[in-house]
């Protein structure tokens, strides 16, 4: 029989990927000009 | 009726409706956020407008403050309709791509620079912290699990700490809830209580930065109260938090042996697993921004553009750092935790803001 381990179940992605992807695609687009300059 | 806003909410996609449901539903809690975080601003500005027009002297209180201000009072008011919750819940999804953003505004040498500092203080504060937590606990006849989360949470990194030693130790919801609104309602006096101590110790930026990013417990709050004192302590406390936050897997870890040694958790399997499980993701995100810096990939205006979506990401995250906190709620768990919690903080943010004093001296921040 497999030994129980204390981790948790999978529950789908992880919020830090979802996180990480969404700045990583602005990164990009301001990288490329594809976003106009954002200002504060 | 209003109730308590999660703290974490996992995101389930069930397919293209799934998704544009779940998207959908998300719409008016972030409206939400982004209209608090932006009065906040607004009233930063018009503030500040007002003042140098009439030759007024006036201290400049930060947009963050009026941010969470405004959100505390609509969550303990007329509270948070259901409607909004889901979206006003994203506030941690914004935090983190707000610190993986804020990459850009560090080269990796000063990332290993004030990162290595942090990483000695944060062991030193760390064992300090655990041990006296653990025996302040027993003083208060806490139950063991929860002094152990509590432990983690004050140590580590607040909720998300909380959350991942959850399971790990088997602890039961009860316990978990108590520490969690103990954490964030410390959390939420450290907002006020930090810059009050920092501006009358007249800390520079990077040591009140360190010692915010060291001693406030959840990583919202630590970036508020960092950017409460100023933009630049903002940017070092985030840096700091982010340190410590990468020690979680460890931390729980060891907590998970500790307690299946004594038959009270389940055995942990592969350990290098469970750490990659743990580990904080984007921290990673929030390295490669930086070395992306280093290596000048991005043009000046580029970099201001990275920086301000960084602002604007946070700005989001104070807002939901005000309407997920619930007066009430906190005076429901009653006082030995809170006791327990307060007592440690304390503790913890003196010690830490001796190490920050010794590392100002010694190692030149």
């Amino acid at each position: 029989m497999p030994e129980a381990t204390a981790a948790a179940p999978r529950r789908g992605i992880s919020l830090d990927v979802y996180a990480v992807t969404l700045a990583l695609i602005l990164t990009l687009l301001v990288r490329l000009n594809l976003i106009p300059p954002i200002q504060w | 009726m209003a109730t308590t806003i999660p703290t974490t909410r996992p995101l389930s996609l069930t397919g293209p409706i799934g998704l544009g449901r779940r998207v959908a539903e998300l719409i008016p809690g972030l409206l939400l956020l982004a209209a608090v975080g932006y009065a906040g601003k607004f009233i930063e500005r018009s503030i500040a407008t007002y003042t140098k027009a009439h030759h007024i002297t006036f201290p400049n209180i930060e947009y963050v403050l009026w941010a969470i201000v405004i959100g505390l009072v609509i969550a303990n008011t007329v509270g948070v309709p259901r409607i909004f919750q889901a979206g006003v819940a994203t506030y941690e999804f914004w935090l983190k791509a707000g610190i993986v953003l804020l990459g850009a505004r560090f080269l990796l040498g000063d990332v290993l620079h004030l990162g290595g500092i942090s990483l000695f203080l944060v062991a030193i504060a760390l064992t300090l912290s655990l041990t006296f937590m653990h025996l302040i606990g027993r003083a208060f006849k806490l139950k063991p699990k929860l002094t152990s989360l509590l432990a983690i949470g004050s140590a580590i990194c607040g909720v998300s700490a909380i959350i991942a030693a959850k399971p790990a130790i088997d602890a039961n919801d009860e316990d978990a809830s108590y520490a969690i609104a103990a954490i964030l309602a410390l959390g939420a006096i450290s907002l006020f209580t930090f810059p009050l101590i920092g501006h009358s110790l007249h800390l520079s930026d990077k040591a009140y930065g360190l010692w915010a990013g060291l001693a406030v417990d959840n990583t919202a709050e630590a970036t508020a109260a960092g950017a409460l004192y100023s933009d630049a302590a903002g940017k070092v406390a985030v840096l700091a938090k982010t340190t410590r936050n990468a020690l979680i897997g460890f931390v729980v870890l060891a907590y998970a042996i500790y307690w299946a040694s004594r038959g009270e958790a389940q055995a942990v399997g592969n350990k290098a697993a469970f750490l990659w499980k743990k580990f904080p993701k984007f921290v990673l995100g929030f390295l490669l921004i930086s070395l992306l810096a280093t290596l000048a990939v991005f043009t000046k205006p580029q970099l201001t553009s990275l920086a301000n979506l960084s602002r604007w990401a946070f700005l989001l995250t104070f807002a939901g750092v005000g309407l997920r906190t619930s007066l009430r709620d906190l005076g429901k768990q009653g006082w030995r935790p809170f006791a327990v919690g307060a007592i440690g903080e304390v503790f913890i943010a003196l010690v830490t803001l001796g190490l920050v004093y010794g590392a100002d001296r010694f190692l030149h921040l």
